[in-house]
């Protein structure tokens, strides 16, 4: 065996006990505000309000200010993935019809529609177990929709989905469709944000928003809320913008934190309401980041590859994801889903009248690019985090993310970048082959050894 | 010549072009010395091109294994997908000067991404079609669109585009779409009986050629069929529903029908979903193209689109009472999202009316037709005798 093997596969040869990710701390209050998010969701109903589901981009200011409470189903099926508790959700989206190569976000959420359905006529057995809730309850927890808002970037399907949902409730319920044009790039001048293509998607998407704020109004009876949603696009630009400070000191090697970190503050910066708790929670981020560096603690013990990951989040295996990276020494420091996302150009927002900027946001969603412009966000990361090789989510059922990546890999080859691509799922565990993570992993992690050798 | 022997002339020489449209295109443009545009399915308005003088081609899956092109697009993407990729990166567009789409299937996006990438001094215009139809700003971004692909058609033929010319070519793409629905009607009715491959061989065929040509064949193909006497069929009468964007393989047709089966109709796109509406003559060229990509939805709605007031299971509810089909076979392109996704509504409506049908998902290579035709032959014995069908097939 070389001596680069024994580089790129550690735990198995150097006697050590497997090195496990040092995660950040203070993500866990994160994972406390959503848990308490949710919570209150599910008493909606019961305390009278009015409930939007919702599907796509980060449109819950304006349902905030809409007097609305707002239920994201994608971040729902995410919630249930990462818990392992999808499967009930599936196996109703299964027996209903779908098929399980269909986006298996939209066959989760759609299975829960369809529990909510049940529950709703107190079918669904509730369980009395104190600590452990049934798994059918969980997934059939979410309180019926009044309103169906549709706000899909870059996904064909994350709009039609929505259109079964309105069905599966009986076509009665109102609803509204915020459409996005694919950043493309037909004109010379196209290019991140740039170009007349980028002015024109723009303002088309803030003219839907503004027709959204009057369809809510319509809807609800609820004149809305103006000064409440510069307030909370204020408190998001604060948030955000301690986001990217914090992503910024993971230039650092050895890096402080890892993509894993970040994944786990997804959902604060995507659903939660705009307010202090969610300053505060990202300050506490980059306190503990800056606390790391302070102190020289890293994420992993023995960084040694640096890597950024390309794709949609695979839900049940984030933990695993996590461990099974850091074993092998590399720190996979950014990533599409967490840096090219989630509010990350809060420069745009004018929060005296924030919303061309929310809607340039909601264009900018990770998946609503064409592979050129893919290339100059992700490429330029790679650069800025010092990054020695790609890792591809190949995402069995959910083309929108990985539309591109092949020909991004190439791109990245062509810099002398080293590439690799694993089949997994967004929220299907059954489509992750470990044995092909494992060995691609490896080899690219030679290949990388190889490559320093040579340079050295 | 019979006429049985010249109807069986003119459907041959239209299955040639539409097996083979990279060679029509060719051979059409060393004739004519003009431009061919590949366009993309499924709501393109073929009008726009053909009034700058060019060729709209709707570019087709082929039957080739998918070999280059696998380093471009992943393998669980369609068939039809994973084909023009293939077809980019093994030198088979080389025909077109240009390429163009409205449509936002996802995997059609991701698809002609990699063939610009493949393809870089292709010229790939992409004028995206608002998906959603319920919203007012829908038709003023629409027209915006067919504006822009006015625009960029000019620029690539160096000519303007006249008002009159688009409705000229509006007139003729009517008249042809006419023709091709009598001919349905006359199948739907019994009056004929072409088979699937054969009316496969009629649409795909006007997605391909020279439209004036095309119609011209359809005249004398319309005359001859309306010469001979009808026969009338005892047979299963099915109805044939889905495969968006390709046609599905013609072998598939000929074991359904050996199974004692008369398709009598069909929603597939290249079939009656292609044909089934004009654009009206009674409005500005732009207005009118625009007005045509909502009629569509309503008259065969399509699960790519996003309508509240639309759906594709209460159109084939109301096709199924006037086609009098006994039973529906789904032809699903496997990996195809937007049928996924609808195809329980499809099924929940077929259980309401007490249809019965069969799920068939069809793939770029390998088909097991034997297998397939087991589960045919299952259907068909279950709507002849109706007290075996407890269950779907
Ligand atoms: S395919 Fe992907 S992007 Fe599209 S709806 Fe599903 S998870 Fe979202
Ligand atoms: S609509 Fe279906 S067949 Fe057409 S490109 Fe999309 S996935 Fe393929």
């Amino acid at each position: 065996m070389s001596v680069t093997t024994e580089h790129a596969n550690p735990a198995a040869t150097a006697g050590r006990p497997a090195p496990r990710a040092n995660r950040l701390v203070s993500t866990r209050a994160g994972g406390a505000m959503v848990k308490a998010y949710w919570d209150n969701l599910f008493t909606a109903r019961d305390r009278g309000a009015t409930v939007v589901w919702y599907n796509g981009a980060a449109i819950n200011p304006i349902l905030q200010a809409a007097g609305v409470e707002w239920c994201h189903g994608e971040a729902f099926g995410a919630r249930l993935a990462a818990m392992h508790l999808e499967g009930p959700a599936q196996q109703a989206g299964e027996a209903y019809g779908y098929i399980n190569e269909l986006c298996s976000y939209a066959r989760t959420t759609l299975g829960c529609a369809l529990l909510t359905k049940k529950e709703a006529l107190g079918q669904v057995e509730m369980d009395q177990s104190p600590d452990m809730p049934s798994k059918e309850v969980l997934a059939a927890r979410l309180p019926p929709p009044d309103l169906f808002v549709n706000a899909y970037a870059g996904c064909s399907t994350g709009q039609q989905w929505d259109e079964v949902s309105y069905r599966l409730f009986d076509k009665e319920l109102p609803f509204f469709k915020v459409s996005y044009p694919l950043l493309w790039g037909n004109k010379s001048d196209a290019g991140y944000l740039r170009g007349e293509e980028w002015d024109n998607a723009s303002k088309y998407v803030a003219g839907q928003l503004h027709d959204l704020i009057a369809f809510l109004e319509h809807k609800t009876g609820n004149k809305f809320d103006w000064e409440g949603l510069r307030e909370s696009m204020h408190y998001i630009k604060r948030a955000a913008q301690l986001r990217l400070d914090a992503l910024e000191l993971c230039k650092a090697r050895p890096t402080p934190a890892v993509f894993w970190d970040w994944v786990a503050s997804i959902a604060p910066i995507n659903f939660l309401p705009g307010n202090q708790a969610l300053v505060d929670y990202f300050q506490g981020v980059k306190t503990e980041i800056e606390e790391r560096l302070a102190e020289g603690v890293s994420a992993l013990p023995n960084e040694r590859y640096r890597l950024a990951f390309d794709g949609i989040m695979n839900w049940n295996k984030v933990g695993w994801l996590a461990n099974k990276f850091a074993e092998h020494d590399a720190a996979v420091v950014c990533g599409r889903y967490t840096h090219n996302s989630f509010w990350h150009e809060p420069h745009l927002i004018d929060e005296d009248d924030p919303i061309l900027g929310m809607a340039q946001h909601y264009l900018l969603c990770p998946f609503n690019h064409s592979a050129q412009n893919l290339a100059e966000q992700v490429l330029r990361d790679c650069e800025t985090y010092g990054i020695d090789g790609i890792v591809f989510h190949a995402t069995r059922t959910c083309r929108s993310a990985t539309n591109g990546q092949l020909v991004l890999a190439k791109m990245a080859q062509q810099r002398g970048m080293q590439t690799m691509f694993f089949e997994g799922d967004v929220a299907d565990e059954s489509f992750y082959k470990d044995e092909i993570l494992q060995s691609r992993l490896e080899a690219m992690l030679e290949t990388i050894d190889v490559q320093r050798t040579r340079v050295s | 010549m019979d006429k049985a022997a010249e109807i069986d002339e003119i459907v041959k020489t239209l299955a040639k072009v539409a097996e083979d449209p990279a060679a029509y295109a060719t051979e059409w443009k060393a004739r004519t010395q003009r431009k061919v545009f590949g366009i993309l399915p499924m709501n393109f308005p073929a009008e726009i091109v053909h009034s700058a003088g060019a060729l709209p081609t709707l570019l087709q899956e082929d039957d080739a294994p998918i070999t280059y092109g696998r380093s471009l697009l992943h393998e669980f993407y369609c068939g039809y997908t994973r084909s023009l990729v293939d077809q980019a990166a093994t030198g088979k567009l080389a025909a077109y000067d240009g390429i163009f789409l409205v449509d936002h299937c996802v995997a059609l996006l991701g698809a002609v991404d990699a063939i610009r990438f493949e393809l870089p001094e292709m010229p790939v215009f992409l004028a995206q079609f608002t998906a959603s139809m319920d919203e007012p700003s829908a038709r003023p971004q629409i027209s915006g669109r067919i504006g822009e692909l006015r625009q960029r058609l000019e620029e690539l033929c160096g000519a303007q585009i006249e008002d009159a010319a688009i409705h000229r070519s509006i007139t003729i793409y009517n008249r042809n779409r006419a023709l091709l629905r009598h001919v349905y009607e006359m199948r739907r009715s019994g009056r004929i009986d072409l088979t699937g491959r054969q009316m496969q061989a009629l649409v795909k065929s006007a997605m391909v050629m020279d439209i004036e040509d095309h119609t011209a064949l359809m005249i004398r193909l319309i005359a001859l069929l309306e010469a001979l006497p009808a026969v009338p069929s005892g047979q299963v009468r099915l109805h044939v529903s889905g495969h968006f964007c390709h046609a599905p393989r013609p072998e598939l047709f000929d074991m359904i029908e050996s199974c004692g089966v008369t398709v009598v109709d069909d929603d597939i796109y290249t079939g009656y979903r292609f044909i089934s509406t004009d654009v009206p003559d009674d409005l500005g060229p732009i207005a009118a193209l625009t007005r045509w990509y909502f009629d569509r939805n309503n008259n065969v709605p399509c699960s790519t689109r996003a309508q509240k007031t639309a759906d594709w299971e209460s159109y084939l509810g109301r096709a199924l009472e006037a086609n009098g089909a006994q039973g529906v076979i789904v032809l699903m392109p496997k990996f195809c999202e937007p049928h996924m996704l609808y195809y329980p509504e499809l099924r929940k409506e077929f259980h309401t009316r007490g249809i019965p049908h069969l799920l068939i998902e069809t793939e770029h290579e390998g088909l097991a037709l034997e297998m397939l035709k087991t589960r045919v032959e299952a259907l068909v014995e279950i709507i002849r005798r109706p007290a075996l069908a407890g269950e779907p097939a």
